[in-house]
């Protein structure tokens, strides 16, 4: 692993509890993130996605295993590490009683920007993510879109080097989502490393070069999107019956490749011999006596790799999540 | 959104190279934070009020309820509110110290603390930055509670060297109530710590001659309200009101003090500390 890495981790652990209530949280986890890359962070709720990045931004000490992020190692050389990073995480809230502008202030404060540059750079981020009009404003009265794009600016007034962005785009309406996405990417263009953990696969189909998915405290998916959905191989088919008929559309569906998670009320089956097959699953579902209701063929995507990876199916993950609804629910089939 | 940022270095021909901002100095960035902390005395009112009512409720009532302890054999004073004024406000100052402890827990519960944590501010500056805006509220309150005691007959027996005192004491009361509050939030992260904070501080407090002078108690309370610190920081700041400023009421108080601080900053230290744990 290159120590030049903007982030390394090295077997990083972090167990909570001891003994029978021992969690392994992070279980040995590896990544090497390239300078100027958007890194996906995939997972469910619980995976390790969080703690993870709650190490790797200083706030929570490793249990075992090594951290280096802009390469500052995150335990000896904390300090150094916040003074190159932006964080905006999903749960770090703002202080309700004060305005856009007084957090953007006091940000530059506490990170030794010079004074004279406070007021222009606060007015400067406030401009760049469309607060200019809120900005005297108190963060209460802001709307959650409101609040995202003031926790990003906030993440940015010291031009970090290397970005974590936890879920940002959760609970925003679709326009300012692409808004967002699109700041991602200018970010990214300029030479900021950026960490986004994200529940909506999609996002990270766009944003991402490279992907990992993190299930148990362990990395078991990390690759470009491209090649982990080829590994995936072939398409899945769909399928809806009726609940009575379910056995019996499982055990003809299982002629035709192995069984993949799916949402419920929905079988689901990786085609072998590709899509071709798919007369074949219809004739022979009728031919068992199984009426069809529905039928859906995907190509390979993420939610396939997520799904194969962990065995789940995140909720909406099929969707665009332009039109979801921010549920971070998964089915555990 | 508009989008109107300068280019730095171009996605083709970055390479990782870390974009360190300034070493982030302790007074700056203590005066940013204790300014947020006395802003929000405008903007919620309601947190910071009882802090200052209270000691003058408190100074009033026992004086009209009490006044009879000026007949007790070798009082010090012939005016009940020359006694009961500096309790009042030392009780207020305090309380405007560990009321730092009540935000800073609904910061960290909120998630405002993480944003706090992540930034580059040495980690003394998160206890010290609260503390410049306790003492900024402690002023107020000294300040207010010693011009309606005024009013209503508190006299100063040795000129401005005796409200000097009394400042000395609000001020280091509210200095070792805000480290004990901070100690307390970073150690138990929610709403049970704030619930101690109250406890221990009126314990310290009552358990010392707040009420009466030490001549006339007996018994255990005796025992514990001698060696009790916070009798020797309540004669630093009674003395401007019960005869002369000496050296002899005056060096104890400051001893408890600045050996309280110590202890309380020491455990406020070791506490955020574990906040990464």
């Amino acid at each position: 692993m290159s120590p030049t890495a903007p982030i390394v981790t090295e077997g990083l652990q972090r167990y909570f509890g001891s003994g029978d209530d021992l969690v392994k949280a992070v279980d040995g986890v590896d990544l090497e993130i390239k300078p100027g890359e958007v890194f996906g962070f995939l997972g469910p709720n619980g995976a390790g996605k969080s703690t993870t990045v709650r190490m790797l931004t200083t706030l929570l000490r490793p249990t075992g295993g090594a951290a280096f992020v802009a390469g500052y190692d995150i335990v000896a050389q904390a300090n150094e590490v916040r003074r190159n990073i932006g964080v905006a995480l999903q749960d770090a809230a703002i202080d309700p009683l004060m305005t856009g502008a007084e957090l953007l202030q006091l940000q530059a404060v506490l990170y030794g920007l010079p004074r004279s540059q406070h007021q222009t750079k606060a007015s400067e981020l406030l401009e760049r993510v469309g607060l200019t009009a809120a900005a005297d404003r108190r963060v209460g009265t802001y709307s959650g879109g409101m609040r995202r794009r003031l926790d990003l600016a906030l993440s940015l007034i010291h031009e970090p080097s290397v970005l974590f962005l936890d879920e940002p785009t959760t609970g925003l309406d679709p326009l300012s989502r692409m808004n967002l996405w699109e700041e991602i990417r200018r970010l990214n263009h300029d030479g900021t490393t950026v960490l986004l953990t994200t529940q909506y696969l999609e996002e990270a189909d766009q944003l991402a070069e490279r992907i990992a998915i993190i299930d148990h405290g362990v990395i078991v998916r990390e690759g470009e999107p491209e090649a982990l959905k080829t590994s995936v191989g072939c398409p899945t088919l769909f399928v809806s019956v009726e609940r009575d008929e379910e056995d019996t559309a499982t055990e003809v569906l299982g002629r035709f490749g192995d069984l993949r998670p799916s949402h419920e009320g929905t079988l689901g089956v990786g085609l072998l011999h590709g899509p071709g097959e798919v007369s074949n699953v219809v004739r022979q579902l009728d031919e068992a006596g199984v009426a069809v209701r529905n039928l859906e063929l995907h190509e390979p995507s993420l939610d396939d790799v997520f799904a194969e990876a962990t065995g789940y199916r995140l909720e909406g993950a099929a969707e665009n999540p332009d039109g979801g609804d921010g549920s971070d629910e998964v089915d555990d089939k | 959104m508009s989008i109107d940022s300068t280019t730095r270095t171009t996605k083709s021909g970055s390479g990782h190279k870390p974009r360190s901002v300034a070493f982030t100095a302790l007074w700056p960035s203590s005066v940013g934070l204790g300014m947020r902390n006395v802003r929000n005395i405008r903007r919620l009112p309601s947190a910071f009020l009882p802090s200052l009512l209270m000691p003058i409720i408190q100074a009033v009532a026992f004086s009209g309820t009490f006044f009879a302890v000026t007949q007790i054999p070798g009082f010090p004073t012939d005016r009940s509110i020359n006694w009961y004024l500096p309790l009042g406000v030392i009780l207020g100052c305090g309380f405007a110290g560990i009321g730092v402890g009540f935000t800073t827990v609904r910061d960290i519960e909120s998630g405002f603390y993480d944003r706090l944590r992540m930034t580059p501010v040495p980690r003394l500056a998160l206890i010290t930055g609260p503390t410049l805006g306790a003492l900024i509220r402690a002023l107020v309150v000294t300040t207010t509670v010693f011009l309606v005691g005024l009013l209503i007959g508190a006299r100063l027996t040795d000129g401005m060297l005796g409200l000097l005192m009394l400042y000395v004491a609000s001020l280091g009361v509210a200095t070792l109530g805000t480290f004990w509050g901070l100690a307390l939030a970073y150690r138990f992260r929610d709403m049970r710590g704030a619930a101690i904070m109250q406890l221990t501080f009126f314990l310290a407090l009552f358990l010392s001659d707040a009420q009466t002078p030490l001549s006339v108690m007996e018994g255990w309370l005796h025992g514990v309200a001698r060696v009790n610190p916070f009798t020797n920081i309540l004669r630093l700041g009674r003395q401007g009101f019960l005869g002369d400023v000496t050296w002899a009421n005056t060096w104890g108080g400051l001893v408890a003090i600045a050996a309280i601080c110590a202890l309380t900053l020491w455990f406020a230290v070791a506490s955020l500390n574990r906040l990464r744990d």
